[in-house]
């Protein structure tokens, strides 16, 4: 794959068009085209002498296409810029050819997920919410206070709202039913992670008792994940 | 008058092509920071591992579904993807297990079929060519009398790479039971 850029690179004859303009080799490209065309020349010099002398110098810029004054050239400049704007031209689209293929790998999706590529980075994110899920879904039955602290400080956004409604509604009967969860993320999986941003899959464990029953019984979460102050909080979380 | 005009031009600098030649020098400037800017890029191992990552991710999670996949009508074609699915040792152990795994769908006439619900690449040997996948899977299995019944799975894949291939070579249910399970 990467043996064929160059020769995309390569590919100038669609850009040179407008290199060339600004390069001044515009004169060069067109003369041939413009060059069976000696009425210009032949008018300026029919022209009354004094006065084509003198506008004939800056007639040379801007009316170059023309061919007029350029004819009169010694072939070997001519050449010479003919040659060094299609080099120029050849460089240019080159130079933007790579730019653009360099552009498209690096903002390629996978590029940008770094999950994996960056080993730190993606340990740390599933340490801190493995750590955060463990918190927040664990509780005694007169220890709710400490889970809904926990969430407090690393739940925001749907998961904050979801965990308060879920707590609204289940509070009373865990005080009554004396029951006590605990949490464990057995197996974490990053799947996507992007600067301050990841979505983690993560396999959790929740063993409840009740007094001599327990029960253990196997959840799977995609939680969505973002960087606030240099801390991860999960903003969504989702039942798989 | 050409005579002139000539002379003219031959004394004048010519702005025209020196322009031309610092233009050409910084095109070339360009041409050669670009060109290195791009090989950095293309050769950049963290695209490439990313790459082989995300390649890992989808033909696990295909795996996955393709094993958790079977209809008793069209039990060949479904017993040759998970075969084509596979390497190693669980390979051997479908192509080996496969004529009397086929009598027992064939009687119990049940059809299966399996959704990747999420996954994630959790362990990648870019140069070993292995890799462990997490695949949350929604198996539902509909019996000869159409009753069907819906379960939740969650799964452990290892992938090896064979001839640029991500194939699954060990499947199984992530354990239940904390902290034995890492």
């Amino acid at each position: 794959m990467t043996r064929t850029r160059p020769m995309r690179a390569s590919r100038p004859p669609l850009t040179p068009p407008g290199t060339d303009g600004s390069t001044g080799g515009e004169p060069e490209d067109d003369a041939p085209a413009t060059e069976p065309a000696p009425p210009e020349s032949g008018l300026s010099e029919d022209e009354p002498a004094p006065s084509g002398a003198e506008s004939a110098p800056p007639r040379g810029e801007p009316a170059g296409p023309e061919a007029g004054p350029e004819s009169g050239r010694p072939p070997g400049g001519r050449w010479r810029r003919a040659v060094s704007a299609g080099i120029a031209a050849v460089l240019v689209a080159g130079g933007c050819g790579f730019f653009h293929e360099a552009h498209q790998l690096r903002s390629a999706e996978a590029a940008r997920n770094r999950a994996l590529t960056d080993t730190e980075a993606t340990a740390r994110v599933a340490g801190e919410i493995d750590n955060a899920l463990a918190r927040v879904f664990s509780y005694t039955p007169d220890g709710t206070a400490t889970a809904e602290r926990s969430a407090r400080a690393v739940l925001d956004g749907r998961a904050a709202r979801q965990y308060r409604d879920l707590f609204a509604r289940v509070r009373d009967d865990l005080a009554d039913q004396r029951v006590t969860l605990s949490t464990e993320a057995v197996r974490t999986g990053v799947i996507e992670l992007d600067g301050e941003r990841a979505r983690l899959l993560v396999f959790l464990d929740q063993t409840s008792r009740r007094g001599d029953g327990e029960a253990t019984a196997a959840a799977q979460l995609t939680v969505t994940a973002r960087l606030v102050n240099d801390r991860w909080r999960i903003v969504d979380l989702k039942a798989r | 008058m050409r005579r002139v005009l000539r002379a003219l031009a031959g004394n004048r600098p010519r702005p025209l092509t020196a322009l031309a030649l610092a233009l050409t020098l910084v095109a070339g400037g360009f041409a050669a920071w670009a060109g290195q800017d791009w090989y950095a890029a293309a050769h950049d191992d963290r695209s490439a591992y990313a790459a082989q990552r995300d390649e890992a991710l989808a033909a696990g999670e295909q795996a996955v579904q393709n094993l958790n996949t079977l209809d008793h009508r069209d039990l060949d074609r479904g017993l040759d993807l998970w075969e084509s699915s596979t390497t190693g040792e669980l390979h051997e152990q479908l192509v080996s297990g496969r004529e009397e795994f086929a009598e027992q769908v064939k009687e119990a006439k049940t059809v299966t079929t399996a959704r990747v619900l999420s996954g994630a690449v959790t362990e990648l040997d870019d140069r070993a060519g292995r890799a462990r996948v997490l695949v949350a899977l929604r198996v539902t299995v509909k019996a000869s009398d159409g009753a069907k019944t819906e379960k939740d799975s969650r799964m452990l894949g290892e992938l090896t790479r064979t001839k640029g291939r991500w194939r699954l070579s060990a499947l199984g249910q992530a354990p239940m039971g904390g902290a034995s399970a890492r």
